[in-house]
């Protein structure tokens, strides 16, 4: 965990939950496990404040607690998990990718389960369909079943997994948290991971009857039943109490990973729509990267997460499982599989001739070479397209003298040289001496330079966390400047709004209206296009360090 | 008489395993050398040997064994005498090299088709990257427009880099000749800037470009991905970036690339 890394999670802890969370969170991030006493003692804050950050931080999984490493007697200690706050960045890309797939359901699903942590089953229904039903039109309500049955579909395809139980070894002493306790499971030695359970995605039968209701405007929840105190909904049992929901992120990096894939293999290989009239189908030129969407759509059961690449898939096997709408032939699909294969930037291997030719989907590969493509990207945009031809040159030879370089590039000497020392004072190339006489005499050493993938995608990686924590930075402080104008326009809102509900006249509305100055409108306006512009910024960059992180995972998972 | 006639340089003077042998000069050189003694002769005779190549001043020394001085005050006579030449080096633009006045200089020396004059045309080789470029994108057009099966069209986006010469020199943008080598490393620097990939196929011996049996095929790609999320932001590109932080001079609040960003 870097100085980076650290800075962004108490940003992100900062304006997720609240001070209090910030503090302790990165305390504890800091200090790696820690036991109770002695989190109050360092951080300085009482110990009821203390105890509720704590469950804030389990709730969302980013904290957990084990038995302390003195031995079963001693007090149990938590350690936050760096990866999970960070992951707190891509929400809204989870919550995107729920939409496009299981429309404003899945949406709404998935973002009640990012705001919680955990939730049960019947909680989110409600929850869900009161908010669907809200925002339709008057007299249409939404059915629970509906929305079980898009949970379920999040379930099957694996996004929505059961919370892990909690053993029961760990004493009660401890602030436990509100998963509740399973009978006494053995003591592990790592903390479970949620899949080692087999149900864990074994959706509860409940009995979940009735609609969404719509919540009036300063009103409670009026029930069907005729009774009106909230307190009773609560009470009534759906028989899935103690299961809770999480989100399986893991599940989404997945998909990330596809969606990134994919959409390179459609750039490179299939055709530019904007040459060609719009008169055939669009998927006419999409072949290549639907026959590669396919492939991964099958190795999502079969492949391990962390595989280098997927199951073997023989063609006949893909031709039978393409969409029902791309009529090619056998003989089409086989040319397709070949060139996808010849491509140099090895998307797809064959790895055998049974079954019509047996392929595989390169995932280390592909990721390889997005990553190098990002850290080319960069250097192009930074620096220029003459000193990213040398970059990707030393990308391609590994090793050159300064003169091959001036050579194979074709820049004139003085340039080139100008151009290698600024690449080299930000350490994306290296030198590297090679002597040829044992006293390393300059004059009688070979200097070559080079680029390391490896080591410069990481030095990116924590460039971007240091981007994203200063657009964070900038938006909070540009909101802190523009405090007072925009508690006036909040003023401005909430009187409109009793005004209207109350029926006055339109006069009184263009009254308050005129509160607010013309120019002042203009710096909200401004303001509100500014937000926005650093919000969108923020989601970008976190697509370059979803990418480098999972080149770097990968290739880490490879050499281990 | 025979003193006489090696004084006034008609004769060659050379030994044997026998004794002395005598031989005839021949009209022309007898005139040229005429007037120049011995020193001159023999810095005459180096250079001659080298070749297109050339020689240096050092290299001069240690052959002939003469002192610095000496050598200086020949080569100028000689230059005078418009008998050989002076040509700059491409590599070390110090350093010059002697040859005979009528030769060639070799290509390592003028470093080819891309220096005119020692300097490298940086326009020149621009221009040709471009048109290079420009005819394997349209010819990958064409081949994707054609809407045959994807083998073929495939196939035909692909250029040999004989027909890549070819087009380049009925162009007739160059003013010098360029081989099909010189036109080989302009490819090579369009695939180094990741718009264009090459293959290698074996072909028969006798088809026309091929070399060593071997065939090299160009053809224009497109990018994989598009440029990444972290330089559509100010801090990607900014170059103080390591010196920015909170609570500083430069500082993500006061940033003035973010302001113009934010206003534009």
């Amino acid at each position: 965990m870097t100085a980076q890394e650290a800075r962004l999670c108490g940003l992100l802890l900062r304006e997720h939950f609240g001070e209090v969370v910030e503090k302790i969170g990165t305390h504890l991030l800091r200090s790696g496990a820690q036991n109770l006493r002695t989190i109050v003692n360092e951080s300085g804050t009482p110990i009821d404040l203390v105890k509720k950050s704590l469950c804030v931080l389990m709730k969302h999984g980013a904290c957990r607690f084990s038995i302390g490493r003195k031995g079963p007697g001693s007090p149990v200690e938590y350690q936050a998990s760096c990866e999970r706050i960070l992951g707190i960045l891509r929400y809204p890309r989870y919550i995107y990718t729920a939409k496009t797939l299981y429309s404003d359901t899945g949406e709404l699903i998935i973002e009640e389960l990012l705001q919680r942590g955990h939730m049960t089953m019947s909680s989110i229904v409600k929850m869900v369909a009161d908010r669907l039903t809200h925002n339709m039109e008057e007299g249409r309500s939404i059915e629970y079943n509906e929305v079980v049955s898009t949970f379920s579909k999040l379930v099957e395809t694996h996004f929505l997994q059961r919370c892990p139980p909690v053993s029961e070894v760990v004493p009660p002493v401890s602030t436990a948290p509100t998963v509740p306790g399973a009978p006494a499971a053995p003591v592990s030695t790592g903390p479970p991971t949620p899949e080692s359970f087999s149900d864990c995605y074994l959706v509860p039968s409940v009995s979940l009857a009735g609609r969404g209701k719509r919540r009036r405007s300063g009103e409670d929840v009026v029930l069907d039943q005729g009774t009106t105190k909230k307190a009773k909904t609560d009470l009534q049992t759906h028989g899935d109490e103690g299961i809770y929901w999480q989100v399986n992120f893991e599940r989404f990096h997945l998909h990330f990973r596809d969606q990134t894939i994919i959409s390179a293999v459609a750039s490179k290989l299939d055709q530019a729509w904007e040459s060609l009239g719009t008169s055939r189908f669009d998927s006419d030129y999409e072949t290549s990267s639907e026959i590669v969407r396919t492939m991964l759509r099958m190795s999502e059961v079969t492949t391990t997460p962390s595989a280098s690449c997927t199951q073997a898939l023989s063609a006949n096997e893909v031709f039978r499982s393409l969409p029902a709408n791309y009529s090619i032939s056998r003989p089409i699909l086989d040319q397709y599989l070949t060139l996808l294969v010849d491509d140099p930037m090895e998307f797809v291997g064959k790895t055998g001739d049974s079954g019509g030719g047996m392929y595989v989907v390169n995932l280390h590969k592909a990721l390889t070479n997005l990553a190098r493509a990002t850290l080319e990207s960069v250097v192009q945009e930074k620096f220029g397209s003459r000193s990213a031809r040398i970059f990707r040159l030393l990308l391609r030879k590994r090793h050159l003298e300064q003169k091959q370089v001036e050579d194979f590039a074709m820049i004139p000497a003085k340039e080139a040289k100008d151009m290698l020392y600024t690449l080299m004072s930000e350490n994306l190339v290296l030198l590297q001496e090679l002597p040829k006489t044992p006293d390393h005499a300059p004059s009688r050493t070979f200097y070559l330079y080079t680029v390391n993938q490896l080591a410069t995608a990481r030095m990116l990686l924590q460039h971007c966390y240091k981007a994203v924590a200063n657009l964070i930075d900038r938006r909070l402080f540009q909101t802190k400047e523009s405090k007072r104008l925009l508690e006036k326009s909040q003023r401005i809102e909430a009187i409109m709004a009793s005004l209207q509900a109350s029926g006055a006249e339109p006069e009184q509305l263009t009254e308050v209206e005129e509160m607010i100055s013309a120019p002042e409108k203009q710096q909200l306006e401004s303001l509100r296009h500014h937000i926005n512009k650093l919000d969108s910024a923020e989601n970008q960059v976190d697509e370059t360090i979803f990418l480098l992180k999972s080149y770097v995972a990968s290739t880490a998972r490879i050499t281990r | 008489m025979k003193t006489r006639v090696l004084e006034e340089g008609q004769l060659d003077l050379l030994r044997n395993s026998s004794g002395l042998l005598y031989r005839m000069k021949d009209a022309q050189s007898a005139s040229k050398m005429k007037g120049s003694d011995n020193q001159e002769k023999l810095v005459y005779q180096i250079i001659e040997d080298a070749g297109n190549k050339g020689i240096w001043t050092r290299d001069m020394r240690f052959k002939s064994n003469l002192p610095l001085t000496e050598v200086n005050k020949i080569l100028k006579n000689l230059e005078s005498k418009k008998l050989i030449k002076a040509v700059k080096s491409v590599a070390a633009s110090k350093k010059k090299v002697y040859m005979l006045y009528n030769v060639q200089p070799d290509r390592s020396v003028t470093g080819g088709a891309w220096y005119s004059d020692q300097d490298f045309e940086s326009e020149f080789v621009e221009v040709l990257n471009q048109q290079c470029f420009k005819f394997l994108q349209s010819k990958a057009e064409v081949a994707r427009d054609s809407k045959q099966s994807p083998m073929i069209q495939r196939n035909s986006s692909f250029a040999t880099s004989h027909e890549v010469w070819k087009y380049i020199c009925e162009l007739g943008i160059s003013k010098v000749d360029l081989s099909m080598e010189d036109i080989e490393t302009i490819l090579n620097t369009l695939i180094y800037d990741g718009k264009v990939e090459m293959t290698i196929i074996a072909a028969k011996e006798g088809t026309v470009g091929s070399v060593d049996g071997q065939m090299k095929l160009f053809r224009g790609v497109n990018p994989i991905i598009q440029p990444t999320g972290l330089v559509k932001t100010p801090c990607g590109l900014c170059p103080v970036f390591d010196e920015c932080h909170e609570g500083g001079e430069i500082s993500p609040s006061r940033c003035i690339y973010m302001t113009e960003w934010l206003n534009f």
